[in-house]
C-alpha cells in the first residue's frame, strides 16, 4: 500500500497506535516517520514497511524514550 | 536472587530471537516446510467457519505463507502482516502480489509483546507458529482480544508440549552423562490442558483447542539442527548455556537419538505438536451457557430411562 514510505494508507493510520503507550500516532511525510506524541518516539518506515519496534523507534526532542 | 527472578519473569530472550529470525531470512525457503505445513492446516480451518473476515492480521507472518494461501478464503480483503524480524517483514512484503485475489496486503514489524493496533479493528486474527517464545502469552493473548472486534476470531497454531520430546531426551540424558547435569536445550511449549485455560484467562468466549502430531523425519540429528537454526528456531531461553557444547556431549546424543528413536528405514524422527485454538472476541449475541438448574426436562427423560433413588449396601 505504500511506497518507499512516501505515503501511508489512511486505512492503515486508523488501526496502528503507539505499542508503548497505544496513544495515537501521526504520520510525518517529511521524515518518512510515524511519530507518537506520547511517547516521544518516532517510528520509522523503511521501503513502505512501518518498524512499530520500540527498540528500532527514534527517540524525540533528545529525551530518552520512555521505556517501561 | 534477583537476576532469578528476572529469568523466571522473562524466560525468552526477544532480541536474540529477532536476531535468529533475521539471519533465517538468507535460507528461508529451504526451511519454511513446518511452517508451510502448519500455515495449510490452519487457512483450513477458515472453510469451517461460515464468517467473512473483511479486516484481518496475521501475527508472526514469517515469510508471508499465510497471505499466500489464503487464496480468497474467509472473504479476507485487507491483511496486516506483522513479524518480530523487520527482515522478515521485507521478506513478506517482496512475495506480496497485491490485489491477487482481490487481497490487499501490508507487511509490518511489529512485537507479539507490545503489539500497535487499537481496540476493535480486526474481525479476524490469524497466527502460525509464532507465539512459543512470547514471555507473556497471557498477556499477549489479552492484547490480541482488545484489539478483536466484538465477535471477532483468533484462530493460531502453537507448538505443544510434545514438541521435539526426542531431542529433549537425548540431550538431557547425553549432558547428564558426559557432564553431570543438564542444561535447558528445548524449549517448554505450551501444554494443551493449560492453553484453554489460558484463552479464558484473556478474556475470550468458547476457546476450543485440539492437537494435531507432525512427524518430520531426518537423515541425522545434526540436519536436525541445522533445519531448527534455518527457521530462526534455537534456543532463546535465558538461562540457556552460554558455553559451546563439548563434541563428546554432542556426540553422545546423537547415538542416543539413534538407538532410542531410529526408524527402520534409518531416519530419525522428529515431532512437532501443533496445538491449534480458536477462540472468539466476547459479544452478548453468542451463544450463553444456561443458569444451573434452569432445565426445563429432567435428565431421565432426556435419556429414556427412569430416575431411581441410590441406597447405599
Amino acid at each position: 500500500m505504500t511506497e518507499h514510505g512516501a505515503s501511508v494508507d489512511p486505512k492503515l493510520l486508523e488501526i496502528l497506535v503507539c505499542p508503548l503507550t497505544k496513544g495515537p500516532l501521526r504520520y510525518d511525510p517529511q521524515a518518512g516517520e510515524l511519530i507518537s506524541d506520547q511517547a516521544k518516539l518516532a517510528y520509522p518506515i523503511r521501503d513502505g514497511i512501518p518498524i512499530m519496534l520500540v527498540d528500532e523507534a527514534r527517540a524525540l526532542d533528545g529525551d530518552q524514550p520512555a521505556k517501561s | 536472587m534477583a537476576d532469578n527472578e528476572n529469568q523466571s519473569a522473562a524466560p525468552f530472550d526477544r532480541a536474540l530471537l529477532r536476531r535468529r529470525r533475521d539471519r533465517a531470512v538468507a535460507q528461508w525457503p529451504s526451511h519454511n516446510f513446518l511452517v508451510r505445513e502448519a500455515a495449510e492446516r490452519l487457512v483450513e480451518r477458515l472453510d469451517d467457519i461460515k464468517r467473512q473476515f473483511p479486516m484481518a492480521l496475521d501475527l508472526g507472518c514469517h515469510g508471508g505463507e499465510i497471505g499466500a494461501m489464503l487464496k480468497g478464503r474467509g472473504g479476507i480483503e485487507t491483511l496486516i502482516e506483522t513479524d518480530l524480524s523487520p527482515s522478515m517483514a521485507a521478506l513478506t512484503r517482496r512475495g506480496q502480489a497485491d490485489g491477487a485475489h482481490g487481497l490487499a496486503r501490508q507487511a509490518l514489524a511489529a512485537d507479539e509483546e507490545a503489539l500497535p493496533f487499537a481496540n476493535e479493528r480486526f474481525d479476524l486474527v490469524l497466527s502460525c507458529l509464532s507465539l512459543h517464545w512470547v514471555n507473556d502469552l497471557p498477556g499477549t493473548l489479552a492484547q490480541i482480544r482488545h484489539c478483536l472486534k466484538p465477535d471477532g476470531v483468533f484462530l493460531a497454531t502453537f507448538l505443544g508440549g510434545e514438541t521435539l520430546n526426542e531431542l529433549r531426551e537425548a540431550w538431557i540424558e547425553a549432558e547428564t552423562v558426559e557432564e553431570g547435569g543438564a542444561s535447558p536445550r528445548v524449549s517448554p511449549f505450551v501444554d494443551i490442558r493449560d492453553a484453554g485455560a489460558l484463552l479464558q484467562r484473556a478474556g475470550f468466549a468458547l476457546p476450543v483447542v485440539d492437537s494435531d502430531t507432525l512427524t518430520v523425519s531426518y537423515e541425522s540429528i545434526f540436519n536436525l539442527m541445522a533445519e531448527l537454526r534455518g527457521m530462526g528456531e534455537t534456543n532463546v531461553l535465558r538461562n540457556r548455556r552460554r558455553t559451546p557444547t563439548r563434541r563428546a556431549t554432542a556426540m553422545r546424543a546423537a547415538e542416543i537419538y539413534g538407538q532410542r528413536f531410529k526408524t527402520p528405514d534409518g531416519r530419525l524422527p522428529a515431532t512437532f505438536q501443533i496445538l491449534t485454538m480458536t477462540a472468539w472476541a466476547p459479544d452478548p449475541g453468542q451463544q450463553q451457557p444456561l443458569t444451573p438448574g434452569s432445565a426445563k426436562q429432567d435428565l431421565a427423560t432426556a435419556l429414556h430411562t427412569k430416575a431411581e433413588k441410590i441406597t447405599d449396601d
